[in-house]
């Protein structure tokens, strides 16, 4: 009961409401001025009403001394008798009486007199004795006058009256029951004015609440009015601000909406128990599934876990956040579609739970055309590597003249034929070599060993090309002591194409300069040659596969197209990285970095 | 009161002949000489003696109302009070018939008994006593020890025609030998073998003339003395105790119907009886009652009328 009570009465302090509090305020403090205001208005008053009985008990005891004053002198109490009560029955007097010279009473006016012959107190009879003035006292709410009584300067008796101020309680009654009307009046202008500045105020708020309750319940929101300039005024405006980036805030949804329905990448929002809460179309066209049939099942069913994880979400590193990881999207009817998956944790909002955005991508295709690349280069390696090897080993064995003499003639044709097949065997092994550093499958043999016998063997190796194109190397520069850890058939490989390539763009009687040293710490091999320099729109392409530029006399020097891919996949295999510098007209410098074994650069650094 | 005030006053009552009553004026009332048996609508009116009409009617209203109402048995409609402000005044009115009714005091009543044709009819116990006196009085040091003392002395009277405050003391004094002229001025010189008097024409008025030195000697009613001097008692003292008299008199115009005397008498005499007489004779005067005469009227009244001799011209004024 007591709980009810309770609950009862918070209830009704809720249904208050603001405008309720306002009403009160308002009114509370018209009335609290009121209130003041007539409070010193009674103040005023009393003060006023105070004076003017005083003024008015001083002046009707002058009177009276007046008319006294004959009977007085000729003893004539009957008369004086008459006075006396007729000056009682006067406005709040109490009682006055008339004394002789001496301060004996003669007569209060009445027929008793009971205080006939008494004396008046000694103050009175002494200051009526020397003064003509009016003598005041006070006691309580009674006021005493007194007032001699001369003829001919002789002092012949006096009047002394007790004057009330508690007659002021009258008045004051009055007083009070039009500060009363006034206080109501007050009250009730009050209320009325609190009512209507509360309408005047709470109006605009209604509407907006009313705006609010309308866009809760899915309605159009109405565009409220702004009719001041004050903070009310302020709110309509922010209301209005508010419901137009809502709307455009509902449009950009309604677009996200479609682009998420039309995007090719399926996408699958989970909770962070892995539970599916939405997906899109390109979900459901490739789990056929509906999206019913997919929300609040658990992705794990979706997605076949990763190789490596006992789930997708267990793939997750710690930021919450996975990409480009293979697996596979199990669809409702046993299939199984290759995806490349990508999640991303939402930002929490207060109140709500994470969620989990997984993007997959189906790579089916992509891995099928992979497929065929391998199966393209497996079919080159079986049906063109082979029969090019036999077909260069007999032509070999014909220049060798293992069919005898074939005639000036003839061995043109076959030294033509011995060079081709050799330029079609380097193109074939490019293409192998490239295909298996984009697969992955290059093996490497690393081994610790010193750089400058690598690179001799690199320059010796490609010294006889440089001897056809009358270009020879001029190493002027070394690091002697150095080591590097590579595979070092591969790291020759990158320098004699990259010394090769020096000679092709270099012309008859040039020197290619080969320098090792030590940069950023790494150990450098730069080439320099003194060719044409690389055009300027070519240079980002110079590591592309088949990269070649357009300029004819460019293009004609170049080699397969894969030289350089294949180098600079090989560098950075081994840690490295390939650079240049080129000028055009003035020649270019690749820069082969290589890091230096650490073990030996400690041990040079000792 | 001056002298000419006086005189203005005694001037403008008597013009007047002020006439107060119920809706009528005094030539509105019943012939008294008619024979017919009385109406419902018939009047009877009271007579009284004073220089303050209006507050005599006052005195008079509820009295006289209350009498009337009882008498409608004999065919009195309603009562009527007439003030007038002299003795002869009253006689004349008697004479004329207009007043029916005349309640005073003994002097007074038997100087209006010499005069005209009224009878008696009971005594008025007012203000409590039936009997009262009056005193003359002196201050303590003023060396008068007697009556004797008081020749070439002024002496204070109250009114004119009230018995205890003048009639009384006077004849009192006069039937000692004393010789009493009237002064308007308490001051004036009287000759050694004479006694001047003034009218105070307030007892209260009389005492503190005595006692102030205005005057020589004062005389008041022996009721009121006590209270007047109060706790100045001992400055004064009596040199003259009247003979007690009744204290008022009720009397009746003899030609009255008789079933209208009867019936008045029998009014009074049974009006302390009941509890709204009581309270109108309390308000009248605070009369006590009514009754007759101890030993007949006119043994009462043979006292008075040895004195009244001596005030006889005062009485007629």
């Amino acid at each position: 009961m007591w709980a009810s009570e309770i609950i009862g009465r918070r209830d009704a302090r809720v249904r208050i409401g603001l405008r309720g509090r306002f009403i009160a305020f308002v009114s509370a403090i018209v009335i609290a001025f009121g209130v003041v205001l007539t409070a010193l208005a009674v103040r005023v008053q009393n003060d006023l009403l105070r004076h003017e009985l005083d003024e008015r008990g001083k002046l009707l005891i002058a009177v009276v001394a007046t008319h006294v004053t004959d009977s007085l002198a000729l003893l004539d109490v009957r008369q004086l008798r008459q006075l006396i009560n007729e000056t009682r029955e006067q406005e709040n007097v109490l009682d006055a009486v008339v004394f002789d010279e001496d301060g004996r009473v003669l007569t209060d006016g009445t027929i008793e007199n009971p205080l006939r012959h008494l004396l008046i107190d000694d103050a009175a009879r002494q200051h009526v004795a020397v003064s003509d003035a009016l003598l005041v006292e006070f006691s309580g709410d009674v006021m005493t006058v007194t007032k001699g009584v001369r003829l001919g300067g002789r002092l012949i008796g006096g009047v002394r009256l007790r004057y009330s101020r508690a007659g002021l309680a009258k008045d004051q009654a009055v007083l009070a029951r039009k500060t009363a009307l006034v206080g109501i009046v007050f009250g009730v202008l009050g209320v009325l004015a609190a009512a209507l500045l509360t309408e005047a105020v709470t109006r605009p708020l209604k509407e907006v609440i009313d705006a609010t309750r309308a866009i809760s319940e899915g309605k159009q929101a109405p565009h409220l009015q702004v009719r001041t300039a004050d903070e009310v005024g302020e709110l309509a405006a922010a209301f209005n601000e508010m419901t137009r980036r809502l709307r455009e805030t509902t449009v950009s949804r309604d677009y996200v909406d479609r682009v998420l329905e039309t995007m090719g990448e399926c996408l699958v929002v989970t909770r962070r128990n892995g539970t599916i809460t939405l997906v899109n179309n390109a979900v459901c066209g490739l789990a056929g599934a509906s999206e019913e049939e997919l929300v609040g099942r658990h992705c794990g069913e979706l997605f076949r876990a990763p190789k490596g994880y006992a789930s997708l979400l267990h793939a997750l590193n710690p930021e919450g956040s996975v990409h480009g990881l293979e697996t596979e999207l199990l669809s409702s009817t046993g299939e199984e579609f290759p995806v490349m998956v990508s999640i991303a944790e939402m930002d929490e909002s207060p109140g709500r739970s994470g969620r989990y955005v997984i993007v997959a991508a189906d790579i089916s295709e992509r891995l099928r055309t992979e497929r065929q690349k391998e199966e393209f280069i497996t079919m080159i390696h079986h049906e063109v590597r082979t029969p090019l090897t036999a077909v260069r080993g007999a032509i070999g064995l014909l220049d060798g003249g293992v069919a005898g003499d074939l005639g000036e003639r003839g061995r043109e044709l076959v030294a033509n034929a011995l060079r081709n097949s050799k330029r079609m065997e380097r193109l074939v092994n490019d293409i192998l070599v490239s295909r298996k550093l984009d697969f992955g499958h290059m093996t490497f043999h690393l081994e610790e060993m010193e750089l400058m016998p690598l690179v001799d063997q690199a320059i010796e190796a490609t010294a006889s090309y440089g001897d056809q194109h009358e270009v020879r190397f001029d190493l002027d520069e070394t690091a002697p002591g150095a080591r590097i850890e590579v595979d070092p058939d591969r790291f020759i490989q990158v320098l004699t194409n990259v010394l090769s390539n020096a000679v092709r763009f270099s012309s008859a009687g040039d020197v290619v300069k080969v320098r090792v040293n030590r940069h950023d710490g790494y150990l450098r091999v730069a080439v320099a040659d003194r060719g044409p320099g690389i055009p300027e729109k070519f240079r980002d392409q110079v590591f592309e596969p088949f990269a070649r530029a357009d300029e004819a006399d460019w293009r004609n020097k170049s080699g397969t197209g894969l030289g350089m891919s294949i180098s600079k996949a090989i560098i950075e295999e081994l840690g490295g990285a390939i650079s240049f510098d080129t000028e055009v007209g003035g020649g270019t410098t690749f820069h082969v970095d290589i890091p230096e074994s650490d073990k030996l650069r400690e041990s040079h650094v000792d | 009161m001056t002298r000419p005030g006086r005189i203005a006053a005694a001037l403008f009552s008597s013009a007047l002949i002020v006439v107060i009553a119920c809706g009528g004026r005094a030539d509105e009332r019943a012939e008294p000489s008619s024979p017919a048996p009385f109406e419902a609508t018939g009047i009877i009116t009271f007579g009284s003696v004073s220089l303050n009409p209006a507050s005599e009617h006052e005195v008079f209203r509820p009295f006289v109302d209350h009498v009337a109402s009882r008498l409608r048995e004999v065919g009195i409609g309603r009562g009527r009070v007439v003030v007038v402000d002299s003795i002869s005044k009253m006689v004349e009115e008697l004479n004329e018939g207009r007043i029916d009714v005349y309640i005073d005091s003994p002097f007074p009543v038997g100087f209006v008994w010499k005069r005209t044709e009224i009878d008696l009819l009971l005594r008025r116990w007012k203000r409590g006593s039936e009997t009262y006196r009056s005193v003359v009085f002196v201050r303590a040091d003023s060396g008068v020890n007697s009556v004797a003392d008081l020749a070439g002395k002024m002496i204070a009277f109250g009114e004119p025609f009230s018995t205890s405050g003048f009639l009384m003391p006077k004849a009192a004094l006069a039937s000692t030998g004393l010789m009493l002229d009237n002064y308007e001025d308490a001051a004036a010189s009287i000759p050694p073998d004479r006694v001047g008097y003034v009218f105070s024409n307030d007892a209260e008025n009389t005492m503190f003339w005595v006692l102030k030195g205005k005057v020589d000697a004062g005389a008041v009613n022996e009721d009121y003395y006590q209270a007047l001097a109060g706790s100045r008692v001992s400055e004064l003292k009596i040199i003259l105790t009247t003979e007690a008299v009744p204290r008022n008199l009720v009397c009746v115009r003899r030609s009255l119907d008789p079933r209208v005397t009867d019936a008045l008498k029998d009014l009074l005499l049974g009006m302390d009886e009941d509890e709204e007489g009581q309270g109108v004779l309390k308000g009248f005067e605070e009369t006590a009652r009514f009754d007759p005469w101890p030993g007949g009227p006119e043994r009462q009244l043979a006292g008075i009328m040895d004195l009244i001799q001596y005030v006889e011209e005062d009485v007629g004024q």
